[in-house]
């Protein structure tokens, strides 16, 4: 029997290890985090809850203080952060432990943007190595596995357009929110597309696993009875065809003699450290975990495309502010509507921006709907705003009365544009040459700034965003980059956070221009391919979670 | 998708203004894992899961010296006061009510408590529908965190002792004593940060689960109408997607310069 050895149990791990299991291989799991879902293979169990604090101590992710990463916005940045930097969690199940579950579809367009819509100066956008047409079957399969609610007659036009569909979701919608419908009346009224979004949350038991029941503590949060899904179905599929999951268990390093992997070390919960082989490696810790341990164990990279064209989503917040109603946006599924109008190279205005900036084109993204925070992230807003709205006594009654007014958690309304990202070479992934784990290892170093593109877009879209908060009735509606640029100084001192982390062994036939073939296979190690968002040529303006699934199952099918 | 806003900063726009804080301080400080150097460092670790046993709100303070508690009671009811802290306040809980000070003693002392507390078991409390409080069970501590909280707790322990020995300072000899008025000038001067650090912890008490050790009878859960952790009861879908009504804002200086603030940050 063919023995696998796959590194993470998030969105590539898991699917990777449920086709390798049932095409009859011997496959082991071995998943830095520790497991916060037990019983995959029976009756699962989970420590996650509703609880503010434990969330805002990182439960389930990396600690940042033993274990940060390195942030700048370009070699010559005078003062890198460290920290948090996308701190994706780290635990059985992965990022999908916390996802928002939305899971819409990549577009036709995002497989062939180099044929379609061209070149851009100073970027390396490319096809992929397949199209729509190819994966839709196996999103039909994915959305099956996992189990999608949704209701695809009321997609938007473009939508259905650009990501056509031949099946309904195996569950139908569940509540919509009511900051989300607010604000996808408002974006009727300016003839834009909003719609329920397919979403990984069950509204009727599915899958073993019972019907979510509303509690509001969502995206970000682990769900307390696992009514939201993810890794934990391909899991449970890989685990009943013999795979074995190994938690705690943090692998260090890959040994490698002229095109294999000879052994992959790896370290227990108690710290000792063990080798193992493998026929297969399967490599899906989330990029930058990849990418570190890819460098840390020096792996071949003649053409020094390893860690480059690092894609995050370019994120903008949208703030509403309702004064004459409660939104109680601590209810339900964090949002449930979306739109994608902004992710139209044709929405109009979109060619002349673009020809003003020089692009061929732009692409906002996926507009996501609803949601607020929680009391302890809304009291820390205050407590910042504060030293600057009364700075002689910046606490005290003042701070009472903005929590009790609330205007910054029930009476808001928030909205986030998910912008698609570039492939840049400059953006990557690197070690940090001084900063260590407290193992004593380097630390992952990510160098990341927007092009012009994504400024571009963004100071396109912005405006749009407020004028969509204020027609769905906000008395006060803002927008603000979430990403640095220089475009935009409000929003340069930050980390990156936006959690969706794509690029750096991007797929090609070219190995000077890629770092895995066609199927995720590195191009100098026969028995490495790599399974999580690393892969992407470029990154889409949707939710990729759904993406990395698909295009999984696809590749997963081909290494054997 | 981060509709949870972690960084609140950025969803008000005031993300630039942050650099107004002391460098790193805050993010070092908070009892989140934040920024802050790694350090080797071993920790003692419980066994996951382990049963928890619920904390005896009379026990003695594990980490503050008496006068120190005393300190942190009486600046933490500045920070969010209560009925006998404001006159303003009367009927409206504030860190005093809520058991700050408690909670602020339970984090610092958490990696000599068995089970540490730092992370509140699942999935369930009592309060909205289980026989059980999970909550009152603590999750062990992986290695890494262990190792990350030992660094962390030790900075704090050292800015609480030096940050009580400055506010005694600057209030001539004993903060506890000296007029409330007096009390606020010298927080407002956020003399080395530990105003900042003191108020994030006493938002932390006074809004996070009581299992932590403050929001006693969910007294700051109650003030601001947040019902708290809804498991395994839920909303209905109903309480989902309807609306609840008219419910207007109540105008006050504060509010409206918030109000003001955010109508002017747009870049454009």
């Amino acid at each position: 029997m063919s023995r696998a050895i796959v590194i993470g149990s998030g969105a590539g791990g898991s699917v990777s290890a449920m086709v390798l299991a049932r095409a009859g291989w011997d496959v082991t799991i071995l998943e830095k985090g520790p497991a916060v879902i037990t019983g995959i293979d029976g009756t699962p169990a989970t420590e996650f809850s509703n609880d503010e604090l434990k969330h805002l101590r990182d439960f389930a992710r990396a600690d940042t203080t033993s274990e940060p990463r390195t942030y700048r916005t370009s070699d010559e940045d005078p003062e890198p952060q460290h920290g948090a930097v996308q701190n994706v969690p780290q635990t059985v199940g992965g990022g999908t432990t916390q996802w928002d579950a939305k899971t819409p579809r990549f577009w036709d367009i995002d497989f062939r943007k180099a044929s379609l819509l061209g070149p851009v100066d100073g970027a390396d956008v490319t096809d992929w190595p397949f199209d729509y047409a190819e994966l839709a079957p196996i999103y039909d399969e994915v959305e099956e596995l996992i189990g999608v609610a949704g209701d695809v007659d009321a997609l938007g036009p473009l939508t259905r357009a650009h990501a056509p569909r031949t099946k309904a979701l195996p569950m139908p919608a569940g509540p919509p929110q009511r900051g989300s419908q607010l604000a996808a009346d408002g974006a009727a009224k300016l003839g834009w597309h909003a719609f329920v979004v397919p979403m990984a949350i069950n509204s009727v038991p599915y899958g073993g696993r019972p019907a979510c029941n509303n509690c509001g503590f969502c995206s970000g949060y682990g769900c307390p009875i696992l009514a939201r899904a993810g890794a934990i179905a391909p899991l449970h599929e890989a685990l009943v065809a013999g795979a074995e999951l190994r938690a705690d268990a943090m692998v260090t390093a890959l040994a490698h003699d002229g095109r294999r992997i000879t052994a992959v070390t790896w370290r227990d919960a108690d710290g000792r450290t063990h080798d193992e082989s493998a026929d297969l490696v399967v490599l899906a810790a989330n990029p930058i975990e990849s990418v570190r341990l890819a460098l840390l164990s020096e792996l071949p990279d003649p053409h020094g495309t390893l860690g480059r064209h690092l894609m995050f989503h370019w994120f903008t917040d949208g703030t509403g502010i309702f004064l004459g109603e409660r939104l109680h946006g601590y209810r339900g599924r964090a949002l449930t509507h979306q739109l994608d109008d902004f992710a139209d190279p044709d929405f109009p205005g979109a060619r002349d921006a673009a020809e003003a900036a020089g692009l061929p084109y732009l692409r906002g993204g996926v507009l996501e709907m609803g949601g607020t925070q929680m009391p302890i992230d809304e009291a820390r807003s205050y407590q910042q705003v504060l030293g600057i709205l009364a700075p002689t006594k910046p606490f005290g009654t003042n701070f009472k009365q903005l929590m009790r007014a609330s205007l910054l958690r029930d009476r808001l309304l928030g909205i986030t544009m998910m912008g698609e990202d570039l492939p840049y070479a400059g953006n990557r992934i690197d070690l940090d040459p001084t900063l260590r784990d407290w193992r004593g290892t380097p630390v992952a170093r990510i160098t990341y700034t927007p092009g012009v593109h994504e400024t571009a877009a963004q100071a396109f879209y912005l405006p749009r965003i407020v004028e969509l908060l204020r027609s769905a009735g906000a008395d006060v509606a803002l927008a603000i980059p979430n990403l640095p640029s220089a475009r935009f100084p409000l929003a340069s001192n930050t980390t990156p956070a936006t959690m969706h982390v794509l690029g750096g062994m991007r797929m090609g036939a070219d190995p000077a221009t890629s770092v895995t073939d066609e199927v995720g296979r590195h191009h100098q190690l026969d028995n490495l391919v790599v399974a999580d968002g690393g892969t992407f040529p470029s990154s889409g303006a949707h939710n990729p979670t759904l993406t990395i699934m698909a295009t999984t199952m696809r590749n997963a099918r081909r290494w054997t | 998708m981060t509709v949870e806003r972690r960084t609140v900063l950025k969803a008000v726009g005031l993300a630039g203004l942050a650099g107004l804080l002391p460098p790193g301080f805050l993010a070092a400080c908070t009892a989140s894992s934040g920024s802050g150097g790694a350090a080797p460092a071993t920790g003692a670790t419980g066994p996951r899961g382990a049963p928890g046993t619920t904390l005896d709100p009379d026990r003695p303070y594990l980490v503050l010296r008496a006068h120190e508690a005393a300190v942190v009671e009486a600046a933490t009811a500045r920070l969010i006061p209560g009925p006998l802290d404001d006159a303003a306040e009367v009927g409206h809980p504030g860190a005093r009510e809520a058991g700050v000070t408690r909670y602020i003693d339970t984090m610092l002392g958490a990696l000599d408590l068995d089970p540490t507390m730092v992370f509140a078991g699942g999935p369930f409390s009592d309060r909205a529908g289980s026989a059980t409080d999970d909550f009152a069970t603590s999750i062990g501590l992986t290695p890494a965190q262990a190792a990350g909280w030992r660094t962390r707790l030790d900075g704090l322990r050292t800015a609480y002792r030096d940050g009580v020995a400055e506010l005694d300072a600057l209030a001539g000899g004993d903060f506890v004593a000296a007029p409330p008025a007096r009390q606020d000038e010298i927080l407002a001067t956020d003399p080395g940060g530990f105003m900042a650090v003191l108020f994030t912890h006493a938002i932390e008490g006074t809004y996070a689960a009581p299992e932590y050790g403050a929001n006693r009878d969910l007294s700051g859960w109650h003030e601001i109408g947040f019902p708290g952790d809804r498991q395994p009861v839920g909303w209905t879908p109903d309480e989902v997607s309807r609306s609840d009504g008219p419910d207007v804002y109540v105008r006050d200086g504060i509010g409206d310069r918030l109000l003001t603030l955010l109508q002017g940050t747009t870049p454009s």
